[in-house]
């Protein structure tokens, strides 16, 4: 294959978008020419450089703003229409949910796993220990736990370790281990005794995050954050691996 | 109840519809007006979401309350570009630790911000949302293709501007 074929689709090919075949192909292009290596290597240090630029996160005054106008009081009368719109909804509800539950054990848990996540970024309240070192991080749960989670920091593939804290999933204590990922939070859920009922690996995509579940050495693992869905794959295939 | 969904499914995006706001306006005033209507407009639009994914949704909705606004004052986007000189790098580092250090956050900053905004919003979706070509070409409503063209010039010039090039001794 010839370099001006590799350089058409450079960003294609970093930004993971080329098909199987087409990967192959400029993979064996590149291991033979230095030139576009050379291309490759400029295109992932300029990747680093802009994602170096801030993240612009909304003030407070703007949440409190949007809050205030999404609930706004309503008038009496549609208070009343909402009642017995909620009325009927409960009823037709419960009975749905008692159909589904069996099925959809797993899609509650996973309800679960992002109302943690999202409840440890807006309450400001990420860390009982911060800390970027393993060493810190493992024996801060002794004691605390009556487990011991696996803690590896991955900084070495761009996912540091940041800290670590209690948290409850499923009424019972779980050890949540924070890494991060440019500026997205990536919450891991550790607790012993899977759920029998859900002992496989899965991946789900709850309200624009993802959530990925595994077990290891008799632990659940779960991974959560809105980063997009292949790194948040290669996260969890290196805390697999490690 | 609409409102209590629209507060679990959307509002934990804020930031990320805000990072988007705040880039395509390059103003934190402009990016919080931006955000509001668009918010009040999702709140509107909430039950054309479905069980699609809240975060491309609502990154169209911010875009095109921006874009109304932006056509309405007609305001144009024609920056110079100016970008400061950088300070001598330390030799003491490795080539590639030298280049980052190089190129400050400031100076990428300012690199990006001068971008021409349909160059930018198509970089700052990928390299910071990590969205797929497809979810981007939803977004900006343009052709698959011209979201590949227009992240290839981006880059393009981004490199030009930040005179990035990488030592041959780090390419093995």
């Amino acid at each position: 294959m010839s370099c001006e074929y590799v350089e058409r689709d450079l960003d294609a090919y970093l930004d993971r978008e080329l098909d199987a075949a087409a990967t192959t192909a400029a993979r064996v292009h590149l291991s033979e020419c230095a030139a576009c290596r050379r291309r490759v290597a400029e295109r992932e240090t300029l990747s680093r450089l802009v994602r170096s630029a801030p993240y612009y996160s909304a003030p407070d005054r703007l949440r409190m703003r949007v809050l205030a106008q999404t609930t706004r009081p309503r008038s009496a009368r549609r208070i009343l229409t909402w009642a017995a719109a909620a009325a009927l909804f409960i009823s037709v509800g419960t009975g749905i949910s008692l159909w589904r539950s069996a099925s959809t054990r797993g899609d509650a848990l996973a309800q679960a796993v992002v109302d943690s996540h999202v409840r440890s970024m807006m309450a400001n309240h990420l860390f009982d220990v911060a800390s970027t070192d393993q060493h810190t991080v493992k024996p801060w749960f002794l004691g605390k736990l009556d487990f011991a989670p696996p803690v590896v920091d991955l900084a070495s593939i761009g996912f540091p370790l940041v800290g670590g804290r209690l948290d409850y999933l499923g009424g019972r204590p779980v050890a949540a281990l924070v890494y991060e990922r440019r500026k997205h939070t990536i919450n891991v859920f550790v607790s012993p005794r899977p759920d029998d009922a859900f002992a496989r690996a899965y991946v789900q995509s709850v309200r624009g995050f993802h959530v990925h579940h595994w077990i290891r050495d008799g632990m659940s693992l779960w991974a959560v954050s809105d980063l997009n869905d292949s790194e948040l794959t290669q996260f969890c295939q290196a805390l697999e691996a490690s | 109840m609409p409102t209590r969904a629209f507060e679990h499914t959307v509002l934990p995006h804020l930031d990320a519809a805000f990072n988007y706001a705040r880039w395509l306006t390059r103003n934190d005033a402009d990016a919080e007006d931006v955000v509001q209507d668009a918010c009040v407009r999702a709140m509107r639009f909430f039950s054309s979401l479905r069980d699609d994914d809240p975060r491309p949704w609502l990154f169209a909705i911010v875009r095109n309350t921006w874009y109304s606004r932006v056509s309405r004052r007609a305001s144009t986007e024609a920056t110079p570009l100016v970008i400061a000189h950088h300070d001598e790098a330390d030799d003491a580092l490795d080539p590639e630790e030298r280049l980052l250090q190089q190129h400050a956050v400031a100076v990428v900053r300012t690199a990006l911000e001068q971008l021409p905004v349909d160059f930018r919003e198509v970089l700052v979706l990928r390299e910071f949302e990590g969205l797929t070509y497809k979810e981007i070409a939803a977004i900006v409503g343009v052709p698959l293709g011209t979201v590949m063209s227009r992240l290839a010039r981006a880059r393009d010039r981004l490199m030009a501007v930040l005179k990035l090039t990488v030592p041959m001794e780090i390419v093995r």
